[in-house]
């Protein structure tokens, strides 16, 4: 308990002691934690997308609402038998609905006036070979009627939607954001290591006398090193904590807003932003990990 | 206690701090280490302190090969064992005296009631029992001096080390904290100080070893300086 206290006794009186530079540190890892938060949510908001106008596959093939169980079964067969076909599953109507519910959960005005019935039975079609589309379209009858819609002639399919190029557009895009912010993110985080390295340097630097009484009467490198090693984390945790809140006031007063006009999208929710947190702890403590062992590498030892 | 066999230092500008340096001190005895400046002196606390490895030889301390140590945990219990005073007292200027000592036991995680039982204790038996409560700015050369005994001492070390401790003081001043010191050694502390101070060595009437040049030119009990 001595021992704790200890510890955040020194912390605190060593970021007092470089306020401005402490502040800078912080700020640094805000701003790098805040960036790469966002990356994270840019990413999540096109996964949602793609879920949305997809379900997550390449070929839906929608089917008739007159069509018979041992009719499905058979396309389904067909289908199945293609060589550049990977899965093809079957969507009922409430399958669908309870996907469309659980993608605009966080939305409920949108699907509570929904009708199930009004959701269309399909077949989705995942490929092995993206480029073997035409097997499936001539097993099917289908000819391209506009942009990724196709009309087909087998009895009881009504339409086919090719998604191929559509997620290969919006994941080119995403992939684009993300990688960009990424890598302003590493810039970022990057310099948060330098500059809470350096803060610890200028610690250690004001507490020459202190540290070097400490190793003359035995002090073990731990015990010199953990206020530092504290004082870091604590820095890099500061700004974890600021990058945090302001990803939820921009989700709460930007995104939020985005909602009442973006009423066909699903948007990132509350619980998107939680699972991102998590994450940027870890960089915070990864931050604070690489600049105490920087910060710290030849100016400790005993 | 201590021991050095066949030691030599030999820092990177070639310069040769000790050469073939072998000294056996026994628990309990009194040591002054004399010679001019850069005779090898300080070197040889380092040595004994683990500050810096000898260039070829051996140093014992309390038993243990010194070289044989580990930075994490050997090092440090080595200097728990031993006391070291300096010529600039290395006081920190914004602690109290009190402060100053328990400072040694903190760092090194002794409980609180063990640091308010030694630290008034080990004052009171340097003589500043009644100064706790002041900082070293406002003591005299002397009484700093004494604080930084008391920060040495203050964890029972098995040996003392003092490097010039009186060179910052006027020669009546110097007696008192030569008297303190025997006082340390009588109660079994073995103490080594290396000193330039010739009216002291030769009324303490101790074991001299004088150093020159890197090497041992005299060991003698009951020495004089020179």
């Amino acid at each position: 308990m001595r021992r704790v206290e200890y510890y955040f006794r020194e912390t605190a009186s060593g970021i007092r002691r470089n306020g401005t530079i402490a502040f800078g540190a912080v700020m640094t890892a805000f701003i790098a934690l805040f960036l790469f938060g966002l990356a994270l949510l840019i990413r999540r908001e096109v996964d949602l997308v793609i879920e949305n106008i997809t379900g997550n596959v390449q070929i839906a093939v929608y089917l008739d609402d007159t069509i018979k169980p041992e009719t499905i079964s058979q396309l389904q067969e067909t289908i199945k038998a293609l060589p550049a076909v990977a899965t093809v599953d079957y969507e009922d109507q409430q399958a669908a609905c309870d996907r469309a519910k659980a993608l605009f959960a966080g939305r409920p005005e949108i699907i509570e006036n929904v009708s199930c019935s009004t959701f269309p039975t399909s077949l989705r079609v995942n490929l092995k070979d993206t480029s073997q589309f035409g097997q499936v379209t001539s097993a099917l009858g289908c000819q391209q009627s506009e942009g990724a819609k196709l009309d087909c002639t087998s009895p009881g399919v009504l339409e086919m939607w090719d998604y191929r190029s559509f997620l290969d557009r919006l994941n080119a895009i995403a992939t684009f954001l993300s990688v960009g912010l990424f890598a302003l993110a590493v810039i970022m985080l990057v310099s948060a290591v330098v500059l809470v390295a350096n803060t610890l340097r200028m610690g250690m630097f004001a507490r020459r006398k202190e540290i070097s009484i400490m190793r003359l009467v035995g002090a073990t490198n731990w015990r010199i090193r953990v206020p530092f090693l504290i004082e870091g984390g604590a820095e890099a945790l500061f700004g974890a904590g600021l990058a945090i809140v302001f990803l939820f006031l921009g989700k709460v007063f930007l995104v939020d807003q985005l909602a009442s006009q973006l009423l066909w999208l699903p948007l990132v929710r509350n619980s998107d932003v939680l699972g991102v947190l998590p994450w940027i702890i870890i960089a915070a403590v990864a931050v604070a990990g690489v600049a105490g062992t920087v910060g710290m590498r030849r100016y400790l030892d005993v | 206690m201590i021991s050095l066999q066949h030691v030599t230092k030999t820092y990177k500008n070639d310069v040769t701090a000790l050469d073939d340096v072998s000294i056996e001190i026994e628990k309990g005895e009194f040591v002054f280490l004399v010679g001019p400046s850069g005779s090898g002196k300080s070197s040889s606390l380092r040595l004994l302190l683990r500050e810096e490895d000898p260039s070829s030889g051996e140093v014992f301390v309390a038993g243990k090969n010194l070289a044989k140590l580990s930075t994490w945990s050997g090092v440090p219990k080595l200097r728990r064992n031993l006391g070291t005073v300096f010529q600039d007292f290395k006081l920190l200027q914004d602690k109290t005296v009190f402060e100053n000592v328990s400072f040694a036991l903190e760092v090194i995680g002794k409980p609180k009631h063990v640091i308010d039982q030694r630290v008034p204790e080990i004052l009171e038996y340097v003589g500043l029992g009644a100064k706790l409560n002041n900082y070293p700015d406002e003591l005299s050369g002397g009484e700093q001096q004494r604080v930084s005994i008391a920060r040495a001492c203050v964890n029972r070390p098995l040996v003392l080390l003092a490097d010039e401790p009186t060179g910052n003081l006027d020669p009546n001043t110097s007696v008192d904290i030569m008297r303190l010191l025997d006082k340390v050694n009588k109660i079994g502390t073995t103490v080594v100080m290396a000193t330039h101070d010739q009216a002291i060595v030769d009324a303490m009437r101790k074991r001299v070893i004088e150093l020159d040049n890197g090497k041992v030119v005299r060991d003698q009990s009951r020495g004089v300086y020179s």
